[in-house]
């Protein structure tokens, strides 16, 4: 079964790749403690110094106690680090890390679709670890996420990507059409090019990947 | 004048009045090893830093007073402390190892544990319901198991030497008091609960916790599922019958009330009937009515604030009829049999403030058993509770306390009517426990388990206590050695009580060495043990009955050597363990003239089960081996007791999942595949022929192989689930 995910690898090096633009948000003002705060978490994760970033947001996420998006962060580059771990010791302390901020942040931000996509591919991680010990339980727990992400924001692109995409790996491994799945990927394209982040460092990833993966696989 | 050298001060040396305090420091294991890149901070400020390669931290801080540095690491206890700033330079800080880590030594003495939850798994949860010869049982995967004894034709568990009554089996924590369907004597029982319902199972083959009781030998620990990943409907459509599964959820973000954090039901009826399949492969019994089984379960979960309420109810009904051959009536013994059973579990379970959390639980088991023997009719009918409450109180992550009590009730009653006779027996067995025990885990590298057990038994008016310890050491990275000890005590059996009360409780001791070795998808276990049993019941006829005379002189021993083997590395896409047991055992019991190896125990065991996933075919195929050497019986015809053996048993299954689509699969078994002949043991005739003999028959399987054909589906909203976990 491991096979079945192993394509969604190459889906979180691309989360890596639009999460940093972020950096470049900026804001005409004088920039808040926060501001510089996370602009320079961003840098560094930008500067392929993930870890440190990470430590910067952890300690974003002790100052600011009623945002989200520091936790959301940390939590991100310990899951992101994990597709690439192989130790399992390790992996689990890594992820039982990212799973205390992912609890951290639902608990300031309940029903909160970015960090049930994020759920997901935490577990994601487990079924690209071991397939055969995690794909059963883990990948029915990540499609439910997907599920209730879509419908709790059905208009957010990113959300329509990650379950398009999460469909499209079921079933190229079961020799079905994706063709179905395509309307679902033009339609975040569409949505993608109006899209505004609620606010400053919201996630704003998934355009360029929706757009890989549509060139891929729809004609 | 002053005003202006403070004015100079004030615009070039602002950090006098800023008061920008420099903190630093080094980071350091337990080993005194530098720890890069922990994450040094003042609580609640933006100031901090990461430890370098050298593990030093150094950073400005524009904070003053009292205030809280923070180092924190991945895999490591985060280190804190509270003093003024002005202290925090050169701080010398050495971080504690996380002991909630994969690293930590385990005490695996005795226990075998299935799941995701468990650290180190020796079987995963598909295991359960892909073995090739389990046939969906989950007793029949845990006989793959090293510790077990392959006992053919009963099908329940044997362990390192011990009778099946010696092994408990608790859902949730909550005792089960008829776990197996009846059958007929050449049919082996199944678990009458159907795997996927459970996500956690614990199999232990000796010294478990103090939390369990009224077990000699091994208890089997089931856990249902907590939360249900997705609404889904299953339907199995099988060549033995059908069966259909449901799963609701309600979730919390719909509007009710604030309490409700959401809810779910899982319901699972099926319907097997053995007619269809017997009228085409016949089999060695005389059937008048197959094999007829109709079996509902459901579990509900609320979730209520931080607590969680888990009620869960099986019923089912078992009927069949035959003329069973037997060597003393050449046309055979009548036996109809009528058995229905419910049973009903409720726990619930909640985190409290300060680390304690606690656990109430009770179940309740209706079971009423009708069986026609010639022209005899017997009615068993067993009402059984058990109510639990357990407190639980976590110090820290190294020290956790258990305690609780529990108490088990039994009222049981037989009425036996033949023509001209008719008696009812019976007794209440009530049994109060008390337990407790406290998991201390030293390092990472050591760990200990301390627990007492006390019980009172009300029809014996005994009190038995027993002590039990376990102890584990870690002697590498990958591992590490335990040892355990313990106490166990069980009441005799229904079928002496109904007859006596005058007797104590049976006694065994556990002493277990065990080596445990995990890698890489690789684990390799060997442990030895030895078991002492006292205070077994004897009585003087060949079965008890209202004339025997019975007492608490048995004794035995059983001591061996289990070895465990599973790979998931060495070859693509190939997933195979191996299980061997050796067993010395003897026991002087029941109506034994002299200490024997008893005939459900064997010297060798051994199982190979191998999977292979086949990517191109959409396949897994399974293949399962179990050879068994051959186990004793009483040759009327020589004398002694016991002092024959049987040949060796072997049994070679195959199965074939094949996935059709994602959710709908065909599966295929073979039991047997080569049709070996196992012969059982043998029955002898009561009285020898003309020349002095005793003619004897062969105990047979009911049939040398069985098929199983089955189509499975599976309707979910995503499309993708499917029932290759429950096959």
């Amino acid at each position: 079964m491991q096979n079945v995910f192993t394509y969604l690898t190459i889906f979180f090096t691309a989360v890596i790749m639009q999460a940093q633009t972020d950096a470049a948000v900026s804001s005409t003002a004088a920039p808040t403690k926060y501001q510089q705060g996370m602009q320079k978490a961003f840098q560094l994760w930008q500067e392929d110094k993930s870890w440190e970033a990470a430590n910067v947001f952890e300690r974003i996420a002790t100052a600011e106690t009623d945002n989200w998006l520091p936790p959301y962060y940390a939590a991100q580059i310990n899951i992101i680090n994990g597709f690439s771990e192989k130790d399992g010791a390790k992996l689990k302390a890594q992820l039982d890390k990212a799973q205390n901020f992912i609890n951290y942040a639902t608990a300031i931000s309940k029903d909160n679709p970015d960090l049930l996509v994020l759920q997901a591919q935490l577990y994601t991680v487990w079924i690209v670890f071991d397939g055969q010990q995690y794909g059963m339980t883990y990948s029915a727990k990540a499609s439910e996420l997907y599920n209730k992400a879509l419908a709790l924001a059905p208009n957010n692109p990113r959300m329509i990507l990650a379950k398009a995409e999460w469909d499209m790996g079921g079933a190229k491994y079961f020799g079905q059409s994706v063709e179905p799945y395509c309307k679902d990927l033009q339609r975040a394209i569409e949505l993608f090019a109006t899209f505004k982040p609620e606010g400053e460092f919201y996630p704003r990833y998934g355009e360029e990947r929706a757009k890989q993966i549509q060139a891929e696989n729809c004609n | 004048m002053k005003n202006s050298i403070i004015l100079f001060l004030f615009i070039f040396l602002p950090h006098l009045f800023f008061a920008q305090t420099i903190i630093s420091g080094t980071v350091t294991d337990e080993r005194n090893v530098p720890i890069p890149g922990a994450n040094a901070y003042i609580e609640g400020s933006y100031d901090g830093s990461s430890t370098t390669e050298s593990g030093m931290f150094s950073f400005e801080t524009n904070e003053t007073g009292t205030q809280t540095l923070t180092v924190s690491y991945v895999s490591f206890e985060a280190y804190k402390i509270t003093t003024s700033v002005s202290e925090m330079k050169n701080l010398q800080i050495t971080l504690r190892e996380d002991v909630n880590s994969l690293e930590t030594v385990t005490i695996a003495a005795g226990s075998f544990s299935a799941g995701d939850n468990s650290k180190i798994s020796v079987l995963k949860p598909l295991d359960i319901v892909t073995t090739a010869n389990a046939l969906g049982d989950f007793v029949g995967a845990l006989q793959t198991l090293p510790g077990t004894t392959t006992v053919a034709e009963d099908g329940r568990l044997f362990v390192r030497g011990g009778d099946a009554n010696e092994t408990q089996i608790f859902i949730d924590g909550i005792r089960v008091f008829t776990p197996y369907s009846p059958t007929t004597e050449n049919i082996p029982t199944r678990g009458r609960y159907s795997p996927f319902l459970f996500d956690g199972i614990t199999f232990s083959t000796g010294g478990y916790s103090a939390e369990y009781g009224q077990a000699l030998s091994s208890v089997l620990l089931l856990n249902t599922i907590d939360e249900p990943d997705q609404q889904k409907t299953d339907v199995s459509i099988m060549s033995v019958g059908v069966g259909l599964g449901h799963t609701q959820k309600w979730s919390p973000s719909e509007p009710k009330a604030a309490w409700n954090k959401g809810s779910s039901l899982s319901l699972n009826v099926s319907y097997i009937n053995l007619a269809p399949y017997i009228a085409i492969l016949p089999d060695r019994n005389n059937w008048k009515r197959p094999f007829e089984i109709a079996s509902g379960e459901a579990v509900f979960r609320q979730k209520i604030g931080d607590g969680l309420l888990k009620i869960y109810g099986a019923f089912d009904s078992t009927n069949f009829a035959l003329t069973q051959e037997d060597i003393n009536v050449p046309e055979g013994v009548a036996l109809k049999l009528n058995n229905q059973n419910f049973y009903t579990n409720a726990s619930y379970s909640q985190k409290l403030n300060h680390g304690w959390s606690i656990f109430g639980g009770g179940s309740y088991t209706y079971g009423n058993t009708k069986v026609g023997i010639a022209e005899a009719n017997i009615k068993d009918l067993e009402k059984s509770a058990h109510l639990k409450l357990k407190l639980k109180k976590r110090f820290s992550n190294r020290f956790k306390l258990d305690f609780g009590a529990e108490q088990f009730i039994t009222d049981f009653n037989e009425f036996y009517d033949e023509q001209n006779f008719t008696a009812k027996i019976g007794f209440n067995n009530n049994i109060s426990a008390l337990f407790s025990e406290g998991d201390i885990i030293f390092t990472r590298k050591v760990a200990l388990k301390l627990g007492l057990r006390a019980e009172y038994s009300q029809l014996f008016d005994e009190v038995t206590v027993s002590p039990r310890i376990s102890f584990a050491y870690k002697t590498g990275k990958s591992s590490q050695v335990s040892l355990a000890y313990g106490d166990f005590f069980q009441q005799p059996e229904n079928g002496v009580l109904k007859f006596t009360n005058n007797l104590v409780a049976e006694r065994s001791q556990h002493y277990i060495m065990n080596y445990q070795y995990a890698a890489n998808n690789r684990i390799f276990r060997a442990e030895i043990y030895r078991k002492s049993y006292s205070n077994l019941v004897t009585f003087t006829e060949e079965t008890p009955s209202v004339n025997s005379v019975f007492t608490n002189g048995g004794d035995g021993y059983a001591q061996g050597l289990d070895v465990f083997w599973r790979d998931n590395e060495s070859i693509k896409n190939v997933d195979y363990w191996v299980s061997y047991s050796f067993l010395d055992t003897e026991r002087k019991y029941k109506n034994y003239p002299i200490a024997a190896m008893p005939g459900f125990a064997n010297t060798h065991n051994l199982s190979v089960v191998g999977k292979y996933w086949i990517n191109d075919w959409k396949s897994q195929i399974g293949f399962s081996y179990q050879f068994g050497s051959g186990r004793f019986y009483t040759d009327l015809n020589r004398p002694g007791f016991l002092q024959e053996k049987t040949g060796t048993y072997n049994n070679v299954s195959l199965n074939w999942a094949y996935l059709l689509s994602q959710q709908k699969i065909l599966y295929f078994s073979i039991n047997n595949a080569f049709a070996f002949k196992n012969v059982n043991g043998y029955q002898y005739a009561n009285t020898p022929d003309a020349s002095g003999n005793f003619a004897r028959r062969e105990l047979l399987p009911a049939a040398d192989q069985f098929f199983f054909v089955g189509f499975f589906w599976t309707i979910s909203a995503d499309g993708k689930d499917n029932q290759l976990d429950n096959l």
